[in-house]
């Protein structure tokens, strides 16, 4: 209800106040402060956290998880969620291997595929995620379900498809030399393709959210549904395209991240779709509705990646990025309330 | 009450049929999955042989005592989610109270002594769930999101490094009395003390549910908050007793879980959210609140578990999550389609 309230001041004082920076941008650049002190103090107390290598890492590492991000980010801002992506993820891998496997040469189930060509197995794998998407966006649409139960639902089919073509393990035999190629490009000194492919996505959505008719739609969704139907917008429509470009969105990581390491594994983006929400979270969009960036999701996701892989670096066991996650999004939300809350006064 | 209230308002004789299945439609079902698993031999596939799902020996007694946890929280939950809020951290209290307990029984607990302490801890934990939610005002999904990551990275840390489960071993040794409350039968029944627990918490739950203010609040506060709220409820305090409700729940079928398995298993409760919300959604319980029943939510309960455990026994074990994604599905579009009408009467 407070954040609801907060995200119409926000669409106000962008129209009224022409000098002031938005309430969007005002919670970016608090958290891009937050980045910077966090990273700080990490290179203080994480040995060798500071080295010019580790940055690129840092900001590497997470591609995938600022590509889901992005889905994630949109949907958000409507006020739905969108549970299914880690399903998503390890489905489509699992698709794409299986489907170009060469058929019949071997006794293992595991063995063998489809034999199609890869680029085939490319567009049934997307299309396989489209129809999670789709089924995602009609019963959230029609059915008026809501919208975290249909989607922690479509994650176990999404999962349990992956788990079934696989026997609850991996396939990684047989597939043809294109198949480890898209995964493992690398573009200028050893950055990978995937990393290009979420630059360039990150800035068509920051373009699609800030300078386009569909973007402002999206937050005017967010912020009063009833309000944006009377005033004409196909909001059942919008809410659709946005789950289906997230679900894409996460099919192609999918295929990206089966082709990175040759295997389709159903065990792939466990939890994923819990980091998704997480980082998006942290960039300050609001579940209420009609609030939140795309960049701030993107400093989100950094930050993530600071917090976590500095408790690596200090030697932390990885359970506890269970409660520093939990712990991370707690404070972000709280503070982020109190952010606003002062500016308004 | 509020099924008499719209079955009042409705034109007489137009939809009377309808009434009576949407009525006891999940009782129908329940029904319907006992009869097909008994007669049906799974695994040959023959009708009409002697299936091995209807003896008492066996598989009955088996589902019945496997599904004391999920029912002993579906009734608790149910309420909870009638109030129209959400409790996702289920399975991690569940988990945390596991491995408490098992702890505490390590360490030279009683029975009793340890089994009210759980109790306790418990009901902190859901208070933690209801201060976010009540207090701090966090959207209950997110809300519980967090709790659910905190819950679980406290139970794995809780266990030494290397080690699956909290067991016997290096000098402190499980006293030989753990299994007797989750395993030990009872009345000649075969079944155990856990067992006869849960159906107590199903009868008292039925009796609030029914008979007291608590019941009707939470019907009233799922209907309309602001309305319940004018009208003199404190809503607040309702809703944070339903969470510490549900929370005391977990750590009752924690107790069963750890009992019958003999250790405290941190990931004893994984996936107890999504059979919990299959439960509510097969008992035609509205998730946006003002609607549910106990008793079906137990029976929706009873449903889940003889779909997975009779099903397991013809497919491989790598089957059971996109079963259950599938159930899901299937019990959000049956509740959409049965209930949903009745709200627009």
């Amino acid at each position: 209800m407070q954040n609801g309230i907060n995200g119409n001041v926000g669409i106000n004082n962008r129209t009224l106040t022409g000098g002031k920076i938005s309430n969007e941008s005002f919670i970016t650049l608090c958290m891009l402060g937050v980045l910077i002190v966090l990273f700080g103090l990490a290179c203080l107390f994480v040995p060798n956290f500071y080295y010019l290598q580790n940055i690129i890492n840092l900001i590497t590492n997470s591609w995938f998880i600022i590509v889901l991000g992005i889905g994630v980010t949109f949907l958000l801002v409507t006020g739905n969620f969108d549970m299914s992506v880690g399903g998503i993820i390890a489905m489509s891998g699992v698709i794409s291997v299986y489907f170009s496997q060469t058929a019949g040469t071997s006794r293992s189930v595991l063995d063998n595929g489809l034999g199609l060509p890869y680029g085939v197995a490319i567009a049934l794998a997307l299309i396989a995620a489209l129809i999670i998407g789709a089924i995602n966006a009609f019963f959230v649409t029609k059915l008026k379900v809501a919208s975290i139960i249909v989607t922690l639902g479509t994650m176990s089919v999404a999962r349990g498809i992956a788990q079934v073509l696989t026997t609850g393990s991996q396939r990684n035999v047989n597939m043809p030399d294109v198949f480890g190629v898209f995964g493992n490009i690398t573009v200028i000194s050893s950055i990978k393709l995937a990393v290009f492919i979420m630059v360039a996505l990150v800035i068509a959505a920051i373009i699609v959210e800030k300078n386009t008719i569909f973007g402002r739609r999206t937050y005017l969704i967010g912020a009063n549904s009833q309000a944006a139907r009377l005033s004409g917008v196909k909001v059942e429509r919008h809410v659709t395209i946005l789950y289906l470009v997230s679900s894409l969105l996460a099919g192609l990581v999918g295929i990206l991240l089966a082709s990175e390491y040759i295997s389709g594994n159903s065990n792939r983006g466990m939890g994923l779709e819990f980091d998704a929400l997480v980082l998006v979270l942290l960039g300050g969009t609001s579940i209420a509705g009609g609030f939140g960036s795309v960049s701030g999701s993107v400093i989100g996701a950094l930050i993530l990646s600071v917090v976590t892989s500095s408790a690596t670096g200090l030697l932390l066991r990885p359970e506890w990025q269970y409660l520093l996650k939990g712990a991370i999004v707690f404070i972000a939300i709280m503070a982020q309330r109190f952010a606003l809350d002062r500016r308004k006064i | 009450m509020n099924k008499n209230i719209s079955k009042q308002t409705r034109q007489p004789g137009t939809n009377s049929w309808k009434a009576i299945i949407k009525g006891s439609y999940v009782f129908i079902l329940l029904f319907l999955v006992i009869v097909i698993l008994s007669v049906v031999k799974m695994d040959t596939g023959s009708i009409f042989s002697r299936g091995h799902f209807l003896n008492w020996d066996g598989s009955i007694v088996n589902l019945l005592r496997n599904s004391v946890p999920i029912i002993t929280i579906s009734g608790g939950f149910t309420l909870l989610i009638m109030s129209g809020y959400i409790d996702l951290s289920v399975g991690s209290t569940l988990s945390l109270s596991a491995v408490i307990y098992a702890i505490m029984l390590l360490n030279g607990f009683g029975f009793f002594p340890a089994l009210i302490l759980t109790l306790i801890f418990g009901a902190v934990l859901g208070f933690i769930n209801g201060l976010l939610v009540v207090r701090l005002r966090i959207t209950p999904v997110i809300a519980t999101l967090i709790t659910l990551s905190l819950y679980k990275g406290v139970a794995r840390l809780l266990v030494a490094p290397g080690v699956r489960a909290i067991e016997s071993g290096e000098g402190k040794i499980m006293p030989d009395w753990i299994n007797n409350y989750g395993r030990k039968e009872l009345f000649n029944l075969d079944l155990p003390a856990a067992f006869f627990v849960a159906i107590a918490v199903i009868i008292i739950l039925v009796i609030l549910q029914r008979k007291t203010v608590l019941g009707k609040y939470s019907v009233a506060i799922g209907g309309n908050r602001l309305a319940a709220e004018l009208s003199g409820i404190n809503v607040n305090k309702i809703v944070w007793m339903l969470y510490i409700i549900v929370g005391v729940l977990c750590a009752l079928a924690a107790i069963a879980r750890a009992s019958y398995m003999s250790l405290g298993d941190p990931a004893a409760g994984e996936g107890m959210e999504l059979d919990v919300i299959i439960a509510v959604l097969l008992g035609g319980t509205v998730f946006a609140g003002g609607e549910g029943s106990v008793t079906k939510s137990v029976a929706g309960a009873l449903i889940i578990m003889c779909i997975t455990s009779g099903l397991m026994t013809v497919l491989p074990p790598y089957w059971q999550l996109l079963l259950k994604g599938a159930v899901l599905v299937l019990a959000v579009t049956l509740n959409s389609l049965l209930v949903k009408e009745k709200a627009v009467v």
